[in-house]
């Protein structure tokens, strides 16, 4: 496993100019998040990023605030959750539930706010979650913990692997129309594409 | 100006063809022929019904998509050509629904399907008499042959000269992709060292222009809705054709219910902008998939049906398949780049059929499997085999070698099981319909066959010289849930589609799969529904319905 990118002088949206408008229309808004939110309060809003920036390892907070802008109008829509397991509450509730389920089990173990955590005590909490060995809190009594933090850890890693600079981290074509790709084979690139380091 | 683009102008609601104003429907006094839902079997049903002279409505509950400006080279945008209305899932291994699984919008699945185009062997029509597992089907591979030849023909499958498995041998009516992707090669070199036959995959995806269309410029976005209109969707091929031929779409309308008078269907119930309208018809077609299909049966309970419209047999929403769908990313000490090229463009189906050494029934195709970030990271992240999550650095660490990775994907064959059903359940929609129950869990043969596949994987990486990093436990597809049969007290349809208890309402698609197969399933439903069009024209001209 890498610590690093294999391709840190790679900015796929160097590119953009060449991707088909709408796409390019898409992208271009996650590089610039409103920090205005509609469904979660401030505090809340800044929990879900906070959570974000735990669950992806990540501290820059543009990419952050894309994450949880995501999160936050995925929670206002009106379109439907693809699924529900029975017996999970609907997506808005385990999610205020949730976040007050980790305000409250932060208090009850550290006296504090989540936010003013330091990050190793953050993971432990968090590790805490995903086990479901969390203190039997209000809120954890209403909603089971892992099936907070199972949705959570998908909406965050679906908003973050979506972003432009992560892209670029992870050495992504991006999106690719018109232009399409013409060398495919292995270890052939096309000229626009990320290059190994120093290659 | 009337937009004269092949695909785009069906977009507009255009004079003459279909009003803005649902008021004035070309067929509202009666149509011959109402089809429910515009995916891969209604697309079909449509085009060949209208050609064929009779009067055709199509309903579809979702957009009239417009590739150029709705799709986009995004995995997370795209995610609404999917049908992401909330199902309730239950059982075992609760099943992943909306982009994996289910089309929304004109086209339907095949929008934002892979394109692999593979027929059911021989032994898939069989397995009770072969295996003593799942069920025969009523019809026996010889009589869906011609219409696999005919719609591989009608959208130029792609595909190998020589085709080693099952009882059709090629060639594909067009040439066999080339290049394939650097994973698709590893895979087929893997498989060679191992001993295992492979091929180029067959695909409902141009190799050379077709009917107006390019081929593939391999962008890779197959499941995100294909721009340039290189594979093959309902949307850009069947429907604009159905049009042509005098067929009406009414998109943005959900059916919510099946009328009924006595014992026949007269027409359904839809709603376009929360407003009700009916449209009447001789015959009734539901081809609205696996779940919403027997949603609407069972939520179309008469006193005359109390138990859901078809449903004498109970059999409605029952024995519902997805295939087993494990993922195995291997980590490689070279570059692989899973991004780039058509998702799956090698395939083997050397593990298809019954082995008894191996301790289970039936079999699996294995592919070779691209993968965008989104995709790959929320699978690594929350749908582990071994049960875990991944997270924090360890997430952020195993995607930073994300172009190191190859990937190969099981589609394995799930038997039929009663108990995998559709049922309704408490909460409501919008439209007032009960929301879909889904309730699913692995048999004990299913779970033996993806075990076998998962340590044929692992071997075909290490085979590449990598080692199996992550495996991930997934479906895909639907299949059953009113499957067809020659009993009426044990299926829903007859083999064409038609109901046993209702003659004039008919069922298409993935839905009246009797069994799974180790394939995917699409050739099969598109063959399916040429067979039952050519049925019920046949049976309308002579007035028989
Ligand atoms: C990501 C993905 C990849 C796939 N890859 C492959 C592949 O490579 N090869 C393959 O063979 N298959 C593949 N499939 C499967 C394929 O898409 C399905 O087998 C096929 O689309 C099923 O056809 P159908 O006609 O039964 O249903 P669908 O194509 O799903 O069509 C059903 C339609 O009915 C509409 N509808 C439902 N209810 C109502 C209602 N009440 N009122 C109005 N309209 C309604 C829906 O909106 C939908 O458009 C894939 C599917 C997905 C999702
Ligand atoms: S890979 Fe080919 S078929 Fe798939 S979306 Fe791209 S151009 Fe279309």
């Amino acid at each position: 496993m890498s610590r690093r990118s294999h391709y840190p002088t790679y900015n796929v949206w160097d590119q953009h100019e060449h991707w088909d408008p709408h796409t390019r229309q898409i992208v271009a808004q996650r590089r610039t998040p409103v920090i205005s939110h509609s469904f979660l309060t401030r505090q809340e809003a800044m929990l879900v990023q906070t959570l974000a920036g735990v669950l992806t390892d990540e501290y820059r907070q543009e990419v952050l605030t894309f994450v949880t802008q995501h999160i936050d109008q995925s929670l206002n829509s009106p379109v439907g959750e693809s699924q529900r397991k029975a017996g999970v509450p609907e997506k808005k509730v385990l999610y205020r539930l949730g976040l007050s389920g980790i305000n409250e089990a932060s208090h009850r173990l550290y006296r504090r706010d989540f936010i003013g955590l330091k990050q190793p005590e953050q993971e432990e909490l968090l590790r805490r979650v995903e086990k479901g060995t969390v203190p039997e809190t209000s809120a954890w009594q209403q909603v089971a913990p892992q099936d907070f933090f199972q949705k959570l850890l998908y909406d965050v890693v679906n908003a973050y692997y979506s972003h432009p600079l992560v892209w670029s981290d992870i050495g992504y074509g991006g999106p690719a129309y018109p232009r399409g790709y013409v060398r495919v084979e292995k270890g052939l690139v096309d000229p626009w594409e990320a290059k190994k380091d120093g290659e | 100006m009337e937009n004269r683009d092949r695909v785009t102008h069906h977009t507009n609601h255009y004079q003459g063809r279909r009003s803005k104003s649902l008021d004035q429907r070309k067929y509202q006094d009666g149509a011959d022929v109402c089809i429910v839902g515009a995916g891969a079997a209604g697309c079909v049903l449509a085009y060949e019904l209208a050609k064929a002279g009779l009067k055709v409505v199509v309903i579809e509950a979702g957009p009239f998509w417009n590739p150029q400006t709705d799709f986009a080279s995004d995995e997370l945008a795209t995610r609404r050509l999917a049908w992401e209305a909330t199902r309730i899932v239950d059982g075992a291994n609760p099943l992943r629904l909306g982009h994996n699984n289910s089309g929304r919008g004109v086209g339907g699945g095949t929008v934002h399907f892979t394109g692999v185009f593979l027929r059911f062997h021989e032994s898939d029509f069989r397995t009770r008499s072969v295996d003593g597992v799942g069920e025969d089907w009523p019809i026996a591979y010889e009589d869906l042959a011609p219409y696999y030849d005919k719609i591989e023909r009608e959208i130029a499958v792609s595909g190998p000269k020589h085709y080693p498995w099952g009882p059709f041998k090629g060639p594909y009516p067009y040439p066999v992709r080339e290049p394939i992707s650097a994973n698709a090669q590893l895979f087929r070199e893997a498989c060679e060292k191992l001993g295992i036959e492979s091929v180029v995959a067959p695909l409902a995806i141009l190799s050379a222009p077709f009917d107006g269309r390019p081929p593939c410029i391999n962008r890779g976005f197959c499941n995100q809705g294909c721009m340039p209109n290189a594979k093959y969707s309902g949307l850009i091929q069947h429907i604009p054709k159905a049009i042509e031929h005098g067929a009406e779409v009414l998109s943005d309308c959900m059916v919510t219910q099946v009328l009924t008078d006595g014992s026949r269907v007269t027409g359904v119930l839809f709603d376009h902008d929360g407003a009700t309208y009916e449209q009447k018809a001789r015959v009734v077609i539901l081809a609205g998939f696996v779940i919403e299909t027997p949603r609407l049966l069972l939520h179309s309970s008469t006193p005359h049906f109390p138990d859901g419209l078809a449903n004498s047999s109970g059999w409605v929403g029952k024995a519902i398949m997805p295939h087993s769908s494990h993922d195995v990313y291997g980590l490689l000490p070279e570059e692989v780049r899973l991004y780039k090229g058509t998702p799956v463009l090698a395939l083997t189906q050397h593990f298809y059929e019954t082995d008894k050494r191996r301790g289970f029934a039936r079999g699996y195709t294995l592919h070779a499997h691209g993968a965008r970030p989104v995709g790959m990271a929320s699978e690594i992240a929350t749908q582990r085999a071994d049960g875990q999550f991944l997270w924090g650095r360890q997430l952020r660490e195993a995607m930073l070698d994300y172009n190191y990775y190859a990937r190969i994907t099981l589609v394995g064959e799930v038997l039929p099981n009663p108990d995998n059903c559709v049922t309704l359940a408490d909460e409501k929609d919008e439209y007032g319909m009960p929301l879909a129950k889904v309730t699913f869990q692995y048999g004990e043969n299913d779970r033996r066959l993806i075990e076998h596949a998962v340590v044929q994987m692992t071997q075909l990486v290490e085979a590449m010289g990598g080692k199996a990093a992550h495996v991930v436990a997934d479906t895909a597809h639907l299949m059953g849930g009113c499957r067809m049969g020659s009993d009426p007290v044990q299926s829903v349809v007859d083999s064409y589609g038609r109901c046993h208890d209702i003659p004039n309402l008919y069922i298409a698609g993935a839905s009246i799969f009797v069994t799974s197969g180790g394939a995917n399933p699409t050739n099969t439903v598109m063959a399916l529904a040429a067979r039952t069009a050519e049925h019920l024209i046949q049976e309308m001209s002579r007035q028989n319905i």
